[in-house]
């Protein structure tokens, strides 16, 4: 994929979190964010800084267009992009990531896919937690929020992953 | 060459996770009160951290002009102390005979500038000489003890033979009972001397204190020396008592010197009553 495809995804994606997050609410114990997808599913090859870039901009975007706190979805992408690599190293086989392939459910199955997206999620939505509370007291009264929102975040990725892209790169 | 070495590589990602992680965090903060709150409330203690250090460097040197300080105002209670004896001295008992009424010392200040310790015949050295008043023979002490007398005069210092000198002695007391004897320090450590001939019915405790006792015209009585901290029997009648001292002499930089006013008269009064007896 080239660089205007990359960026019309990116378009796409920030357009699909909008559309959810603020069209539909769903009250305070849930948030939804959907953008992560975009940036973990970046080609396995792509260099930790462009994708520390990627998540910049787009949780800046996000978080301009939806009605949060700005700056926030930036932070937490940034931390759960440290990250990535290293959790997609854990749950890939050898040699799978050497490609310019994108990581999705085709590559890995759904298992280690599903893996991934949780345990990447855990890590922003902790991070996005941590950054609205800014302490450990506040952070305890906002893990069944982050808890389900974490849920329903895994499920509704798995679902747009499949439903858009496991066809398509086939 | 610089994309491939992997410390590089490290380091410029590290730099742009927090420069990036930092643009989000003041946007953060520049945004919502509540995390404002709490950021500048780190910001607030990091610095009252910082301030709490630079004071404490800023307090250490400026410490020797409290020391200076310190001892200006110890002197000045020390006359006080002398003037306000003299008050209470006045209706004083005919038979508590003492050679040298303490209303009758003063005190000058000094600064040490070489001490030892380590050796049998310490000594120190005072910035105090002739031109300040200092004589041959004076005594030497500080809050918490004796620390010698003056053995040499120059015009402005002064040559003290340190009280951790195994010649010297200076007769003390012990408080609650006011029996005295010679303290002398025996060279072994420099926190301990040993008061002797206390006659051996005396009864004192382990932790009473022992004080000058005045019978001398170098020391005025009751400068505390130290507490008892065991004792033995010698020759059958009498004890000999270990003291634990007040005084440090590795830490010792100020100290006052004693000014007997009477020293000529007592002197002449001695050199008198020997010859008649002679």
């Amino acid at each position: 994929m080239g660089r205007s495809g990359n960026i019309i995804l990116f378009i796409s994606f920030v357009i699909t979190q909008i559309v959810l997050s603020s069209l539909i609410d769903f009250g305070p114990l849930l948030f939804i964010s959907v953008y992560p997808l975009f940036l973990l599913t970046r080609p396995a090859n792509t260099s930790l800084n462009s994708l520390l870039l990627w998540a910049f901009a787009m949780g800046m975007v996000v978080d301009y267009f939806t009605n949060s706190i700005m700056g926030i979805n930036s932070a937490a992408a940034l931390v759960m992009t440290l990250f990535q690599v290293r959790i997609l190293r854990l749950v890939s086989r050898k040699g799978e990531l050497d490609t310019q392939s994108r990581p999705g459910l085709r590559e890995l199955g759904l298992i280690r896919f599903g893996v991934y997206i949780l345990s990447a999620l855990l890590i922003h939505h902790t991070a996005i937690s941590l950054a609205e509370s800014f302490g450990v007291t506040h952070f305890i009264y906002n893990l069944p929020r982050m808890l389900i929102s974490l849920f329903v975040n895994t499920l509704i990725i798995l679902l747009i992953e499949f439903g858009l892209f496991y066809k398509n790169w086939r | 060459m610089w994309g491939k070495s992997p410390v590089i590589k490290f380091l410029s990602t590290l730099l742009l996770f927090l420069t990036l992680e930092v643009i989000s965090i003041s946007f953060i903060s520049s945004e919502s009160i509540f995390q404002q709150a709490k950021i500048s409330g780190v910001v607030i203690k990091l610095k009252s951290v910082m301030d709490g250090l630079a004071s404490g460097v800023k307090y250490y040197f400026g410490l020797q002009n409290v020391n200076e300080m310190l001892v200006r105002e110890n002197l000045r209670l020390l006359r006080e102390n002398e003037r306000l004896k003299a008050f209470t001295n006045t209706d004083v008992d005919s038979l508590s005979l003492k050679i040298s009424p303490s209303e009758n010392f003063s005190y000058i200040p000094a600064k040490i500038i070489a001490n030892s310790t380590n050796k049998l015949h310490n000594y120190l050295i005072l910035n105090k000489g002739r031109v300040h008043g200092v004589r041959k023979d004076m005594g030497v002490i500080s809050a918490v003890g004796v620390v010698g007398v003056i053995s040499a005069v120059s015009d402005k210092y002064s040559y003290v033979i340190s009280f951790l000198n195994i010649n010297q002695s200076v007769s003390a007391m012990i408080k609650s009972s006011g029996t005295f004897g010679p303290m002398i320090w025996e060279g072994r450590r420099s926190d301990y001397a040993m008061l002797k001939e206390i006659p051996y019915h005396i009864d004192f405790m382990v932790g009473d204190t022992v004080v000058t006792s005045g019978f001398s015209s170098m020391f005025p009585p009751d400068i505390p020396l130290g507490t008892i901290r065991k004792s033995s029997v010698t020759k059958g009648s009498y004890n000999n008592i270990q003291v634990k001292l007040f005084q440090n002499f590795n830490s010792l930089h100020y100290v006052n010197i004693v000014v007997n006013n009477n020293k000529d008269e007592l002197d002449f009064i001695q050199r008198g009553s020997n010859g008649s007896v002679r």
